[in-house]
Order: C-alpha cells, then sequence, then structure tokens
C-alpha cells in the first residue's frame, strides 16, 4: 500500500518535472521572435507599433504549447494524485 | 468648462460607488466565507452551493459570482464613462470613452472588414471581461479568467460564432470545407476545428494561473526564507514575513496586470481573427447573387 | 466549504459565463457603443453643416466679388469713355481754333501785307513829288536859267522813268 502511493506521488511528480520540459521550445520560438522583431525595429522604426503588436500576438500564441504543458504539469501534482490514490483505495481496499 | 450641477455630481458619485462596491462586496464574502490557508496551497474556485441540474450539477463558486460582479462593473462603468455626454465634448472622460469606441473600431475594421463592424461592441465588452476579470486579482479576490469553465464559455461562444459564419456559406459548404485539400485530411481538420477553443480556453486560462501559481509559489518561498533568514529577530518580528513585503508586489505587475490585459487583446484579436476567417466573403456574394437571381426568376414566373 | 479542483469542467458553468459574455456585450452596445457612436455622429453632422455653411458663404462672397468686379470694369470703362469723349471733344475744339487763329492771322497778314503795299505807293509817290521838286530846283540852279515848261517836263518825266525803271528792278 505505501510502495503503492509513493510510486503514484513520484511517478506523478516526474510526470509534472518531465512535461515542463515543453517549456524550452516556446523558449527559443519566442526568443527568436523577439530577435526578428528587434531587427525589424532596427531597420524600420517607424513600423516599430504593428511590429510589436504583432509580436506579442505570435509570442502569445508560441506559449500555447508551454502552457499546454503548464496545465498537464499542474493536473498531474494537484489534480491526479487525488484521483489516483482514491483509485487505488478503491482497489486495494476492496482487498 | 462648464459647470456641473449638483444633481449631475450626485449621479456620479452614485455611478462610482456602485464600481466600487462590488469589489468591497467581493472582499467582504472571500473573508467571511474562506478559511486561512497555511501553505502552498492551489486549489481551484471556492464552491458557494450547487443547483441540481439535469447531466451535471450547476456549481455555484466564486468564479461565478466574480464574473458578476465584474458585469456589474463593468455595466456602471459604461454609464459612468457615457454620462453628460455633449456634443462639444465638455468632459475628459468623454475623450476616454470615444477613444475606446474609435481605437476598438479601427481594429475591428482593420482586423475583420466593414462586414463585421457590428463586432465592436462585442470586442469591446470582451476585452473588458476579461480584462477586469484578470485584473481583479489585484483587489485579492479569485480571477474569473483562472477557472477554465469561464473562459471555455467565452471559448465556446467563439466556436459558435465561427461555425455560424461558416455556415453562412450554406451547410453543404460547410462540410465540404472539412474535406478540403484532401479527402483523408478530414479527422485531421476535425480535431483542428475542435482545437480552436480548447487552445483559446486554454491559453487564457493557463497565463492566468500559471500567474497565480508563481504568486502563490514565490510568496511561500519568501515568508519560509524571512523565517530562516531574520528568524534572530526580537519578539514578535521573527513571525512577520518581512520579505514578503514588497517583493511579490513586483511580480504580480507582470503577471497579474501585463499578463492579463495582453491575454484580454489576445483573446479578443484571435476572436477577430477566427471569425472573420471563417467567412468567405466570395462564396458568400455568389450565393446570394444566385437566390437574388432565383427570386427574379420566380417573381416572373408568378406574373 | 468546500474547494474545486484546478481543472474541473462543468457545461453548466460555461454556459453561464457564455451567457454573462453576451450580457456585457449587449450592455456594452446599448451602454456605451451607441451613446458614444451617436454623438460622434451628431457631431460630425454638426461639423459638416459648419463646412457646408462656411462653403456656402465662400462660394456667396466669390459671387459678389465677382460681380463687383464686374461692376468696377464697367465704370472704368464708361470713365473712359467720358474722358475720351471729352479729349475728341477738346481735340476738335483744339483743331477748329487753330484753324480760326490761322484764319484770322492769315487775314493780319494779307491785311499787313496790303498796308505795307499802299504804304510803299504812298512813300513812292511822296518821293516821286520830292524828287521832282528837288530835281527842278537843281536844274534851275544848275543851269541857271528857265527852261521852257515843256522841255522841263519831259526831261524830268524821262529821268523819274529812268529811276523808277531802276527802282523797279
Amino acid at each position: 500500500m505505501e510502495l503503492a502511493l509513493g510510486i503514484i506521488l513520484g511517478c506523478c511528480a516526474l510526470g509534472a518535472g518531465l512535461a515542463m520540459i515543453a517549456g524550452i521550445g516556446p523558449g527559443i520560438g519566442e526568443g527568436n521572435a523577439v530577435a526578428s522583431a528587434c531587427e525589424a525595429i532596427a531597420r524600420q522604426p517607424e513600423s516599430k507599433g504593428s511590429v510589436t503588436t504583432t509580436m506579442l500576438m505570435g509570442c502569445a500564441i508560441a506559449e500555447t504549447t508551454g502552457l499546454y504543458a503548464l496545465v498537464i504539469a499542474i493536473l498531474l501534482i494537484f489534480v491526479a494524485p487525488n484521483i489516483l490514490v482514491d483509485i487505488l483505495v478503491s482497489t486495494i481496499g476492496a482487498l | 468648462m462648464k459647470k456641473t450641477s449638483l444633481r449631475f455630481r450626485i449621479v456620479d458619485a452614485f455611478y462610482i460607488a456602485m464600481m466600487i462596491i462590488p469589489f468591497i462586496a467581493g472582499i467582504v464574502l472571500k473573508v467571511l466565507t474562506k478559511p486561512a490557508s497555511e501553505g502552498i496551497n492551489i486549489t481551484g474556485a471556492q464552491i458557494y452551493f450547487t443547483i441540481p441540474m439535469p447531466l451535471q450539477d450547476f456549481i455555484v463558486t466564486e468564479s461565478q459570482i466574480n464574473s458578476l460582479l465584474v458585469t456589474v462593473v463593468i455595466l456602471f462603468f459604461c454609464l459612468f464613462m457615457t454620462h453628460g455626454l455633449t456634443e462639444k465634448c465638455e468632459l475628459k472622460r468623454q475623450h476616454f470613452a470615444e477613444l475606446i469606441v474609435e481605437k476598438v473600431d479601427g481594429m475591428v475594421n482593420e482586423n475583420m472588414g466593414e462586414y463585421f463592424m457590428a463586432f465592436s461592441p462585442f470586442i469591446i465588452g470582451m476585452m473588458a471581461l476579461s480584462g477586469v476579470s484578470s485584473l481583479i486579482t489585484l483587489f485579492g479576490l479569485y480571477p474569473p479568467t483562472s477557472d477554465i469553465n469561464i473562459v471555455g464559455g467565452w471559448a465556446v461562444l467563439v466556436f459558435i460564432l465561427i461555425t455560424y459564419y461558416k455556415m453562412k456559406c450554406g451547410p453543404i459548404n460547410y462540410l465540404k470545407s472539412f474535406t478540403q485539400p484532401v479527402a483523408l485530411l478530414t479527422p485531421i481538420n476535425l480535431i483542428g476545428e475542435i482545437a480552436t477553443p480548447v487552445s483559446m480556453a486554454f491559453r487564457h486560462y493557463g497565463n492566468v494561473l500559471s500567474g497565480s501559481v508563481i504568486g502563490v509559489l514565490i510568496a511561500t518561498a519568501l515568508g519560509s526564507l524571512s523565517s530562516k533568514l531574520l528568524g534572530w529577530l526580537p519578539g514578535f518580528l521573527a513571525d512577520i514575513p518581512l520579505l514578503q513585503v514588497g517583493i511579490p508586489a513586483v511580480l504580480s505587475l507582470y503577471f497579474d496586470i501585463f499578463s492579463g490585459l495582453l491575454q484580454a487583446f489576445i483573446f479578443a484579436m484571435l476572436t477577430m481573427m477566427y471569425v472573420a476567417g471563417a467567412f468567405d466573403a466570395d462564396t458568400y456574394r455568389k450565393i446570394m447573387e444566385k437566390k437574388k437571381a432565383k427570386k427574379v426568376k420566380k417573381h416572373a414566373g408568378v406574373e | 466549504m468546500q474547494n474545486l479542483d484546478v481543472i474541473s469542467v462543468n457545461i453548466w458553468q460555461m454556459l453561464a459565463s457564455l451567457a454573462n459574455l453576451v450580457i456585457i456585450f449587449l450592455l456594452v452596445k446599448k451602454f456605451l457603443y451607441k451613446p458614444v457612436k451617436k454623438m460622434l455622429e451628431t457631431r460630425q453632422n454638426a461639423i459638416q453643416s459648419d463646412y457646408d455653411a462656411a462653403r456656402d458663404a465662400k462660394n456667396q462672397a466669390l459671387a459678389d466679388k465677382d460681380a463687383y468686379e464686374e461692376k468696377l470694369r464697367s465704370a472704368k470703362a464708361e470713365a473712359d469713355d467720358v474722358i475720351k469723349s471729352a479729349v475728341n471733344v477738346a481735340s476738335q475744339r483744339e483743331k477748329e481754333i487753330i484753324a480760326e487763329a490761322k484764319v484770322r492771322a492769315d487775314g493780319i497778314v494779307r491785311q499787313a501785307e496790303n498796308d505795307a503795299v499802299l504804304e510803299r505807293k504812298k512813300a513812292e509817290d511822296g518821293i516821286k513829288k520830292e524828287i521832282v521838286e528837288v530835281s527842278s530846283l537843281l536844274t534851275e540852279k544848275m543851269l541857271g536859267r528857265e527852261v521852257s515848261a515843256a522841255d522841263h517836263q519831259n526831261f524830268i518825266d524821262s529821268f523819274i522813268e529812268s529811276i523808277g525803271e531802276d527802282d523797279a528792278d
């Protein structure tokens, strides 16, 4: 029982940590986007407003994958253990 | 500047009071109902009561109440803004109201085109609701936007709008659009169709929630750090988490204000783009012309 | 009090928030968008009417200006006519005066000439008479004798003739 509980909690935490690896992608992508935006503004300072707006939009959309990972991580940390422990109790407790 | 009458000022004061009272009511409600929590405590909205409904119980939570409060605030904000509108623009608030309306009008015109100008108040309302819902954390209230159900409801409305504008070209054309490049891609197209509202909802929800999660984590970390570092202070000073005083405010500047407003803007922007992209103006025009031609023919036949 | 999970999907909550958004849309449309739009429109109309009035006034002023210019031009032409006729009259008068003066001067000159001629004749006659007297005296003295009256007359006549011829030449 204790071993199963430990495995569940540990794996949930591990899974959450692994899920957040997805944070790398948006980081790189947003970095590229901001770099390109800086270049564009340096080349055409008069288009700063529209470039900034577009960049923020693009960044927010690129961030989506990272947010999916975040949601999964939050689910694994705060929601999944309860459900899994309930399942465990209901199955092992019946034994 | 024209001197305002007493009556005018009283109405103004009433509107301003009605803009502030909901926040106070929300804080009072929270203080009365929420038990003090220790340590890291990240949960969803607090449940007030449930109404039995078919399919699923309707759970009235903090986020529902808070979004109603936000609605009241926005209503009285609108009333305050348009109170005392004059042709000569005598009050400062009128400039602001006109600025909002003209900016959003310009944005809608730029992103969606003339046909969708009726969307302008919808976009204003969406931005206001989303923005104020996110900014409500500054009062210590639970932000409704960090509840997936609230944001999901908006996303579902956007999905309904997208489908409606796709349906405008006829249901057959709508169904045909799923098999657009190749018939093989139909499942992927279907997934993509459903992914639109889901991704919108998760984007907004995740951003606000991540802000509050990071806020809680940092506040807790600072609390424990200050008890470790400043534990040698005499008396009750050791119990006060001094490090918690100013630092979380700086973070909340980004996570609550900037992120919340940016997400409101992006949600509105994506709504505009998706809805405008869903509407095929050329096909619609062709269909309308055909219908007109048919009508004319019918008339000719009757006569 | 119980808390919801971080993620828990509830259809009725979603519907409630959807309805909330629709209500917000209607509220914003009714209380913010329409009044402001209406106000903008009335202001636009007022400005447009002001512009129209200004344009009308400008057109009126331009028309007035044209009319005044036309009037001025005609007045100028009239003045020119007056001056021209005056000049004509004056020049005519001038010619008349000159002609009259010429005629009168001619008359004076002619009279003077006639007078001169008459005077000359008179003088000639006087001179002739004197010469006759002088010559008769001279001859009487020179000859010392009385010449017969006939000879005398002949001689004097021939002499005077020669003098007159010489004179006439």
